[in-house]
């Protein structure tokens, strides 16, 4: 199977389904705006199937994406005629001989092939916006408070719409991977331009896509973002109404959100060291994780005392400023240059 | 009115633990705009490596204070006020003797040296179940969990100065996860577990 096939039935099949999603999250927005207007709760059962099935569009597209992986693993190994496999094997020696951490051989009987995680490029987007329909959907269950209802769906509309918009996974699926293996798959090369092609994308592939740490860093963190936006939207009405209910389900949240995010941030470390080496310390996006750890240690800090007037509003604040916190580290990416950067 | 003025201790603390926090977020702020306008991405090794050492010298005074914070909220399990009042401005003096004699580093390195001891002290009277310690909350899986997750905190600040010894900064690193994870697990999902522990209590039986 051809790049261009590949993609193009993803794409398709995709497109159908981003489009299903966006329809009921706008119903699910409508119905939400609707309940946080009203005093009385509106069709909050209707509502709850409506974001339900935004749940398990969801899924099936996230089956999509690990179908369409699952499709590069199989059909996109790196080969190389055999004649180069030892020279190319002695140079990869050589390299590793001065490094702190070795790429592996090539085998010829087993070519390296990519294991890409799930979250990359504009996937990351559709599996942050999931985790925080499912969360979303389990706060939505658990509570009684219609107007919260209504926020959390009007909440799952805006993402919905920002995925469809401006973050399209299945638009132009993973437009920068495809464009670094292009040249490799397409083209005919003398062995000394394709022995160049493979230390360009060998790299990559093993401190990037096919590490271990792919798969548990960036996702903890997406999981954590969920968590961190239903705090947010809790500590709003913390600051309009003293209600313990909300307070509890914010802080059920908050509590996945710091386990999520502590452990996301720890596994990220020994990742850093191995990519990266020891100078990456201080980076931008390092700054502000940490700011975003610290903000959100203190507010599970004052929520100790929580029950204070003061503390309480002090503490709806912290919920606040946690979100803004995070807003702040995802865009620092764009903005701010470093190791972690988009630009 | 003893009972009012531990709470008031714990209350203090926590709000000089926020204060400490913040300033430590907005050194952060501060640095990914100065890396950003002083464009330290495109300069040599060792201009980043200036950079990386100002902005250590910057927020060690704050990561000293938050541990002395840690040194003075870990006894706080151990003592009563009045010892802990006690106890809290010796550790200032000698933090204060060690800078003046040693330097800023090494005063970090007896902070955390002390606070670790202290802290491996609370997790083993938490582990056995004693009920001496002064917990803002009850529960023994919360107390585990609290005392492992903030042993974490103290270990991973404390492997930082073994960075150059790889096998050894890395084996710390994996101890301190292990440590925070269990140590959040057990401090916010303490009833859940003690209701795992006593089902197969019941069940053993």
């Amino acid at each position: 199977m051809n790049l261009t096939l590949l993609t193009s039935q993803f794409s398709q099949i995709g497109q159908t389904l981003i489009t299903f999603i966006l329809v009921m999250s706008a119903l699910a927005g409508s119905l939400g705006l609707v309940n946080v207007v009203s005093k009385r709760a509106v069709a909050i059962p209707q509502a709850r199937w409506i974001f339900l099935a935004i749940n398990l569009l969801f899924v099936v597209g996230f089956g999509l994406i690990c179908w369409l992986h699952i499709r590069i693993y199989l059909t996109l190994p790196l080969e190389l005629p055999g004649q180069m496999v030892p020279w190319l094997n002695q140079e990869i020696g050589a390299m590793n001989s001065k490094a702190a951490y070795a790429f592996p051989l090539f085998d010829p009987s087993h070519p390296p092939r990519y294991i890409i995680p799930l979250w990359v490029e504009n996937e990351k987007y559709y599996f942050w916006f999931m985790c925080y329909g499912v969360m979303a959907f389990l706060a939505f269950r658990r509570t009684t408070r219609h107007r919260l209802q209504g926020v959390l769906l009007v909440f799952m509309a805006i993402q919905s719409a920002i995925l469809f918009m401006a973050a399209n996974p299945f638009q132009k699926p993973l437009p920068k991977f495809f464009g670094e293996i292009g040249p490799w798959f397409s083209g005919s090369f003398s062995p000394m331009q394709q022995f160049g092609e493979f230390m360009k994308i060998y790299p990559k592939m093993i401190f990037y896509y096919n590490t271990p740490y792919m798969w548990l860093h960036p996702p903890m963190l997406f999981l954590s973002y969920s968590a961190i936006t239903i705090t947010f939207i809790t500590s709003v009405f913390m600051l309009v109404k003293r209600d313990p209910e909300i307070e509890t389900l914010g802080y059920d949240c908050a509590k996945f959100g710091y386990f999520m995010l502590t452990l996301g941030m720890l596994l990220g470390y020994p990742w850093a060291l191995q990519a990266w080496g020891p100078n990456w310390w201080w980076d931008p996006k390092i700054c502000s994780s940490i700011m975003m750890w610290a903000i959100y240690s203190t507010y599970l800090h004052t929520r100790l005392y929580a029950n204070k007037k003061s503390m309480w509003y002090f503490t709806s604040g912290l919920g606040i400023l946690c979100f803004v916190a995070m807003v702040f580290t995802f865009v620092s990416s764009f903005y701010f240059p470093g190791e972690h950067t988009f630009q | 009115m003893a009972i009012h003025k531990k709470t008031s201790y714990d209350f203090y603390l926590i709000l000089a633990t926020v204060l400490v926090l913040s300033i430590i977020s907005g050194i952060c702020v501060y640095g990914m705009f100065y890396f950003k306008f002083a464009q330290l991405q495109q300069m040599a090794a060792p201009v980043k490596a200036a950079y990386m050492d100002r902005m250590n010298q910057i927020v060690s005074p704050f990561i000293i204070a938050l541990i002395v914070i840690l040194a003075v909220c870990v006894p706080k399990r151990l003592l009563p006020t009045v010892w802990l009042n006690r106890f809290a401005l010796a550790l200032v003096a000698v933090i204060g003797v060690v800078t003046w004699v040693w330097g800023v580093v090494m005063a970090l390195k007896v902070a955390l040296c002390l606070t670790l001891a202290l802290q491996f002290v609370v997790l083993a009277m938490a582990l056995a179940g004693n009920e001496r310690l002064n917990f803002e909350k009850k529960g023994y899986w919360l107390r585990v969990g609290s005392s492992s997750m903030h042993l974490g905190l103290i270990l991973f600040i404390l492997d930082l100065f073994f960075y150059k010894h790889q096998t050894l900064h890395l084996a710390l690193f994996w101890v301190t996860t292990v440590a925070t994870v269990l140590g959040m697990i057990g401090c916010f999902y303490s009833p859940a577990l003690a209701e795992i522990m006593a089902r197969r209590g019941r069940e053993g039986d």
